[in-house]
């Protein structure tokens, strides 16, 4: 790695080299080298579990790396913690700004300061002076715009006398002209002399922004420099495993589509979070939906499953409307969701392993009237425990007892238990290990033979490549590319995940 | 911006005035000088209750231990008392009591980080046992004369000292908690208790000091008692923290912490005192009291509830919706 490049505009402010930690046997940073000078922008991009949050952590000193040396403006510190961090001049602004809801703008900034009110007050009146911004300083924090709460806590880093100020993703709930004031901001504290870290998802932001990017994947830095060095197509490039031998795809032959109706469609179908999406997925056919957290694709499964509004447009189950429904209603007309994180929505911990593949069934009349026939409720579950390979003590063992990967088979055997037209399936194999994810992968190829339409939305860009007979790729809420099973490759689902092309015509 | 911040005990001293006029319609006697004094007078343990609660509440905790400690503090202060010790040390005992549950309350919701209805719970049916135990069940009576009196003596107008102090220490508190860097670490914490940390704020320390102080003003409290009642039974104080909290919503709290002052806490203790003297003039049973408090705490939460939920959730919309915001900004 070049380590001299990010010292050219200025002085540096901070350097960390050599950063490796680990949790466990979990080797998340694998030696960072990282710089920030006097008024540069440094971009950090790395897709989800890159470690980006991991690192900033460390520069924030909330986590102590295993190795590795952290200077603040040329001065090696040891025993790297939160408040010498604050003290040296770093401040970070969270993605979600963390303020005092039911105090002032002014209270919210001066709050935690040993001087005297009446000082910190000027001090505030002539840093906002000396960035041209204008604020009401007596509204309550409730009434802030996201956009405004994050230049309260830009200025509340100010007063701290931030040298580097750090940005996580500030631009994920801003609105277009929201964006642009900040980048003035930005513009403004660079011309101060303020180093920024600024982490992003959004390709397009670097190149308008940053002065120096750095790209992160597994742990490392496979790419950094000055931004004028780079195109976009670099930047994807960099964000692609080394050797991105394209996965293999599984069952090469392509669905014959002629005369097929799709078992489910949705029609300009808009809600909190997605917008316009049109989409159709035909009966035994996989339609992967890539793109990053946060992307809008769980919000927009949570919507058709009746769990939030939709704002407008509809969503077509074998032809018939079933926009706006009861998420009751939903599941009765045969639509079943996966979700992401199985241990909050998804499964009961704390029953037993036939009760809970057979939980979706005890509203209907399978399982006896009143009472639950334990006998019925034994043979269903055996069946699918069977069926899925779930390793298991007994039906009876509490579900909370089991491995990850058994937990989800768990939760995608009992939407089966429904015998469902269509199953959305929310991140299936995050945080499994390989094992397990066979055995998701094959029920997934299960349900596929029974002719089940199934909705795979997944950030790993491998699964989509490998399981997809079609694929699609959500950028801020919207559609960016849709793609046939030829036209998939990881590059591609890459780029129009970071806002770059439509997923197809990206030659790396 | 300054209104807006008092209007919450404006809207509490607003509704007790209605509530003294709308009795006074159906029961003109009540109007008198005496009668609305005498509803402030009543008032003074839960002044104090309500205001040593109101410190846990704005840090977003709870603490329904104090009616337990409110009788233990007043066992102990009252055998003192008729065991011929001075009025001096049965208060500094009966604060001791205090003391001593506030900081094991505040270490296990503070430090081991319990959750706060079910540790103060806990404590409360241990305080509730030891009182049974120091008095071996029996009521502490033939306190010294000069005490009970205590209660009676008028500083001026028909206002007792009691309730003068309370009224002395509740302005004090007051302003500390809204005038001074440290006491607005309490709201702080109650407002966003990680956001506090983040800023340095010892949230940790902050929680565990609201407990002591509300322990403290718990112990003060079950003196009073003792002095206005006269003897002190096993169950003194039992179900006082149910009005206590109520007095603190009613006055304009949020149990969520972060929102509200001491001075909205004192105005809703005398509403609660109110009720059952309220009840009389109406020629009701004081029977329903409790039913009534319950029913007003109740109703002013789930009102309080409904719309903070209505905010988070629109909060939480307009956020996505901005993601999804297009302007030709980004062209492929």
């Amino acid at each position: 790695m070049k380590q001299s490049e990010t010292a050219s505009q200025g002085h540096s402010l901070f350097t960390a080299t050599g950063i490796t930690k680990s949790f466990g046997f979990n080797s998340v940073l694998k030696g960072i080298d990282i710089s920030v000078g006097e008024g540069e922008v440094l971009a950090l991009i790395g897709g989800n579990g890159a470690g980006k949050s991991t690192l900033m952590k460390i520069i924030m000193g909330i986590y102590q790396p295993d190795e590795g040396s952290i200077f603040v403006a040329g001065e090696r510190i040891h025993a790297y913690k939160p408040g010498i961090s604050l003290s040296k001049g770093m401040y970070m602004v969270p993605q979600e700004p963390m303020l005092f809801p039911n105090m002032t703008v002014e209270e919210n900034i001066i709050m935690g300061f040993h001087e005297k009110p009446a000082k910190l007050r000027k001090r505030l009146k002539e840093i906002m002076n000396e960035i041209n911004w204008d604020l009401d300083i007596f509204r309550k924090a409730m009434s802030l715009s996201i956009a405004e709460q994050q230049l309260v806590e830009i200025l509340r880093g100010l007063m701290r006398q931030a040298r580097v100020l750090i940005l996580d993703e500030p631009t994920s709930a801003l609105t277009f002209d929201e964006v642009e004031s900040l980048f003035k901001i930005v513009e403004d504290l660079k011309k101060k002399g303020i180093g920024i870290i600024y982490i992003t998802h959004r390709l397009t932001e670097v190149f308008q922004i940053a002065t120096h990017v750095a790209i992160m994947r597994d742990g490392v830095i496979t790419l950094k420099g000055k931004i004028s060095k780079f195109t976009r197509d670099m930047l994807v490039k960099g964000l692609l495993p080394p050797d991105c031998e394209e996965a293999k795809k599984q069952e090469t032959k392509e669905i014959d589509y002629t005369g097929l109706k799709p078992a489910f469609e949705l029609i300009h179908f808009s809600g909190y979070g997605f917008w316009d999406i049109n989409l159709k997925i035909y009966p035994g056919e996989i339609l992967g939906v890539a793109g990053l957290v946060g992307a809008g694709r769980t919000e927009m499964a949570l919507t058709v499953f009746g769990r939030d509004k939709a704002i407008s447009g509809q969503a077509l189950l074998e032809g018939e409307d079933v926009t706006g429904l009861s998420t009751r209603a939903i599941m009765k007309a045969g639509i079943n969701y996966v979700p992401e994180d199985r241990r909050l929505n998804g499964l009961f911990t704390i029953s037993d392993v036939a009760a809970n593949v057979t939980s979706s069934l005890v509203t209907g009349k399978t399982m006896g009237r009143v009472f639950i026939n334990k006998k019925v409720e034994y043979e269903i579950a055996r069946r699918y425990v069977e069926g899925f390979r779930i390793r298991i003590t007994g039906l009876d063992q509490l579900s909370g007892s089991l491995s990850g990967g058994n937990q989800q088979k768990i939760v995608i055997g009992r939407s089966l238990a429904t015998g469902p037209k269509l199953v959305i399936l929310d991140e299936p194999t995050r945080g499994i290990d390989a094992a397990a994810r066979k055995d998701v992968y094959g029920i997934i190829h299960k349900l596929k033979k029974q002719g089940v339409a199934v909705m795979l939305i997944s950030s790993d860009m491998e699964e989509i490549v490998e399981l997809s007979d079609r694929a699609v790729v959500v950028y801020r809420g919207r559609i960016r590319g849709e793609l046939k099973k030829r036209e998939i490759t990881q590059a591609g689902l890459m780029a129009a995940s970071f806002g770059v092309g439509e997923g197809k015509q990206v030659e790396i | 911006m300054r209104k807006i911040l008092k209007s919450r005990e404006i809207n509490s001293f607003l509704f007790l005035a209605g509530l003294i006029f709308l009795v006074g319609l159906i029961n003109p006697s009540f109007w008198q000088p005496v009668t609305i004094i005498n509803c402030f007078n009543d008032s003074v343990v839960f002044t104090f209750l309500s205001a040593g609660i109101a410190f846990v509440i704005l840090t977003g905790e709870i603490d329904v231990s104090i009616g337990a400690v409110l009788g233990l503090s007043a066992a102990v202060g009252a055998t003192l008392l008729r065991d011929g010790y001075g009025i001096a040390t049965a208060l500094f005992a009966a604060v001791f009591v205090g003391t001593v549950v506030g900081v094991i309350n505040g270490i296990g919701v503070a430090v081991l980080n319990i959750p706060s209805l079910i540790f103060t719970l806990g404590v409360n049916g241990v305080v509730r046992g030891i009182i049974y135990v120091y008095t071996k069940g029996a009521w502490v009576e033939n306190l010294p004369a000069d005490f009970t009196l205590m209660s009676n003596r008028i500083l001026t107008k028909n206002v007792t000292y009691f309730y003068g102090a309370a009224v002395l220490v509740v302005i004090i508190g007051h302003f500390i908690l809204t005038r001074t860097r440290k006491g607005k670490y309490f709201v702080a914490v109650g407002d966003n208790s990680a956001g506090a940390t983040l800023v340095g704020i010892p949230a940790n320390k902050i929680k565990i000091l609201a407990y002591v102080l509300c322990g403290i003003f718990s112990s003060v409290a079950g003196m009073i008692y003792a002095s206005r009642i006269g003897f002190i039974t096993p169950t003194a104080g039992n179900g006082y923290e149910m009005k206590a909290i109520a007095a603190c919503v009613l006055g304009g709290l949020s149990l969520t912490g972060g929102v509200g002052s001491l001075a909205g806490a004192s105005i809703g203790a005398v509403i609660m005192s109110s009720i059952s003297r309220i009840l009389v003039f109406l020629g009701f049973s004081s029977d329903y009291d409790n039913t009534i408090t319950g029913f007003l705490l109740l109703t002013i939460v789930v009102i309080n509830t409904s719309a903070q939920n209505h905010t988070v959730r629109k909060n939480r919309h307009e956020i996505l919706l901005a993601r999804t915001a297009q302007k030709g900004g980004e062209k492929a």
